[in-house]
């Protein structure tokens, strides 16, 4: 992508008279390009599927943002162990099915969604957390790894010599070994080490698991920048810069990172439903969150209640399909739109 | 070329063991006394036991010793004492805290049902998705070809294990079609073996092959609108040769790329299948030696495994290249 597009001379220019003189501050305003990112949001705009994801997505987050909200307006709760929240012994059977609501009982407004058999927590509100949960991590993991990655393939690509060498190796290291594998690893270590505290055992996790996802998650970033820069420092105006002396972190940062906008942009968003994934699928396999909400650990709560209560794995991979789909596919459709080579 | 061959086999290597010495860095490093679960697990826990318990794990010793005594063990036989003593052939992966088996031999135990999902898995999606590719790729504009990108988007965009827990609950729960889906040995019947491995082959096909589908149609357009392919059909070769002898053979260096840097993705995907459909495989047994107490032999000797798998594929992938391509020198 280049500083001054040939979009922005096509997009300037006006067919010549419209009777007398162009006043000039009529003739800048005609000349006014649009840059790169200005032509894919317009793209976006016009892409039917994009907005229809935007949409539900909007939803989805105002859902999660607004979490403690619903869960207060309909009394419900995930942790059983809030002294507001009905016992289990309360709200369950002596089977552990719930005594009101689904599966064996009508439609209740006291839970809309249902109760969870043996635990008794409200499906709703774990579902609402669940949620909070997916997103809160997709975004610290998309945001650390965008940060980690574009340094260091901004670092690898300008300095070129030794420096790239080693994050080069680096990269390749990460890159063959599957993140699974760390999570396999560091999981247990986690949990035996704060077996005895359960909140500090949900934070630990939480942040284990960012932590997982990130060291996991840079190096496809990395090595696509890297790859940018080496193209790009080669362009004249990155050598003007240089013979008249701009510092090195000023070229990086101000002339090279504005034109690697479109690459970052399509990771980011690529990056959000598979960090998603990665969760969920963390927590399914119990190797995520425990103590937490997940989205994941509903799912492989719910399936042994499979043939009695199919609403109840019904809900968590709905949820998971919802959001990854509308994440995906939303992701899809800005790297199409910030691809010059798509035409439409 | 074998020059390049022994420096990647040197990097693959450095990745093995530098896996290997983080695991152990973790676990007997790591925050919490590795000991403390093992000695609640029969019985309560006594200051004695803790104290054998230490010393038969090996805890008193530095961490570098142990590595040591452990990487040895793979190279020669090994005298382990836990409770009783057991003599460890080599290779030695050591002796699992839980079944007080030796760990190398239940991974050889483990290894077919998890090599069946896997290598079935892989040559069911490679090759359809090829073909699919191919046939959108020369019926492109068509309806066809259209639904055929719409379908892969789609089930792209879902998560592995969604798809795969949703065949489950179909054809094994609700239609009861393929209600066994536990692992069955090729050597005994080949038959139950295949009927078996069915859906999780078909669950790994759909989400793999759908993506492979993209990859090659959008290869193969590009093959199919070089020169070559315009002078062989000039020539008169046949459109059967000039598509597949020209155009795709032309199209699958970069799929074969991809199918190399995809294979960690599939093997965590057989984590996933295994768990699933309850196959009592090397990554069901992973998952299951995380529970505490954790079985630390047993996840260092399958992190050990993958790691190797990855690696190795990788390789191979990589020479693969310049034995397809002849463009591709190995410097």
């Amino acid at each position: 992508m280049s500083v001054v597009g040939p979009s922005d001379v096509i997009q300037g220019h006006e067919p010549a008279g419209d009777g007398g003189m162009p006043t000039r501050a009529r003739r800048r305003k005609a000349l006014a390009g649009k840059s790169p990112t200005q032509i894919a949001l317009a793209r976006l705009a016009k892409d039917k599927i994009a907005i229809v994801c935007s949409v539900v997505l909007l939803l989805l987050v105002l859902l999660a943002l607004f979490a403690p909200v619903i869960t207060r307006a309909f009394d419900i709760y995930w942790d059983i162990s809030d002294p507001a929240a009905p016992t289990p012994s309360q709200v369950l059977e002596y089977d552990g099915f719930p005594a009101i609501g689904p599966p064996f009982h009508g439609f209740t407004w006291d839970h809309p969604l249902g109760l969870a058999p043996t635990v008794g927590y409200d499906n709703l509100a774990y579902l609402l957390y669940g949620l909070r949960t997916s997103l809160l991590v997709a975004l610290a993991a998309t945001v650390l790894s965008t940060i980690v990655g574009v340094t260091l393939g901004l670092i690898a690509g300008f300095s070129r010599g030794v420096l790239d060498k080693i994050i080069s190796f680096v990269t390749d290291l990460f890159l063959s070994f599957p993140y699974l594998l760390g999570m396999l690893a560091l999981a247990p270590i986690v949990v035996s080490r704060f077996q005895g505290n359960l909140d500090d055992l949900a934070r630990a996790q939480l942040f284990t698991l960012i932590g997982i996802l990130v060291v996991f998650g840079w190096m496809g970033l990395a090595r696509l920048i890297r790859g940018q820069v080496l193209s790009l420092r080669e362009r004249e105006f990155i050598q003007a810069a240089e013979v008249i002396g701009v510092p090195t972190h000023r070229i990086l940062f101000k002339e090279l990172l504005p034109n690697l906008v479109a690459p970052i942009v399509v990771s980011i968003s690529l990056g959000l439903p598979a960090f998603v994934a990665a969760e969920a699928g963390l927590s399914f396999l119990g190797l995520g969150l425990t103590g937490t909400p997940s989205l994941g650990k509903m799912v492989s709560d719910a399936t042994p209640y499979y043939s009695d209560y199919p609403q109840y794995l019904w809900l968590p991979v709905a949820a998971i399909t919802l959001l990854t789909l509308s994440l995906n596919l939303l992701g899809d459709s800005v790297r199409d739109a910030f691809d010059p080579r798509t035409r439409r | 070329m074998l020059g390049y061959i022994v420096r990647r086999l040197v990097s693959a290597a450095l990745v093995v063991v530098l896996t290997s010495m983080f695991l152990f860095l973790l676990f007997f490093k790591g925050p919490s006394d590795p000991a403390r679960p093992l000695c609640d697990l029969n019985g309560k826990c006594t200051p004695e036991k803790l104290a054998i318990l230490t010393e038969d794990l090996g805890l008193n010793d530095s961490v570098v010793h142990q590595y040591g005594i452990w990487a040895k063990g793979l190279v020669s036989d090994r005298e382990i004492k836990f409770g009783a003593t057991f003599t460890c052939e080599a290779p030695c992966l050591g002796i699992s805290y839980r079944t007080r088996g030796e760990v190398r031999k239940e991974l050889v135990e483990k290894l077919p049902a998890t090599l069946s999902i896997a290598v079935g898995g892989a040559t069911i999606y490679l090759v359809t998705g090829v073909l699919l590719g191919t046939i959108a790729a020369r019926k492109r504009g068509t309806n066809m070809d259209r639904g055929l990108v719409a379908v892969s988007v789609f089930i792209s965009a879902i998560p592995y294990y969604v798809v795969a827990l949703l065949l489950w609950i179909f054809f094994s729960l609700q239609w009861k079609w393929f209600e066994d889906t536990s692992y069955h040995p090729l050597t005994e019947d080949p038959l139950a073996w295949a009927w078996a491995l069915v859906l999780p082959w078909f669950a790994i096909g759909l989400t793999s092959s759908t993506a492979y589908a993209r990859y090659s149609r959008g290869q193969m357009i590009e093959a199919l609108g070089e020169d070559f392919v315009r002078t062989a059909t000039a020539k008169g070769v046949s459109e059967r040769a000039v598509v597949i002898r020209h155009a795709l053979r032309a199209a699958i260096v970069p799929i074969i790329t991809i199918f190399g840097l995809d294979f960690a993705f599939l093997l965590s995907g057989t984590v996933f299948t295994e768990q699933i459909f309850q196959i009592d495989g090397i990554g069901r047994w992973a998952i299951q030696s995380l529970r505490s107490p954790v079985d630390f032999p047993v996840v260092a000797a399958t992190v050990l495994f993958a790691a190797i798998i990855v690696v190795v594929a990788n390789l191979i992938v990589d020479i693969l290249y310049s034995v397809i391509d002849p463009r591709v020198r190995l410097s």
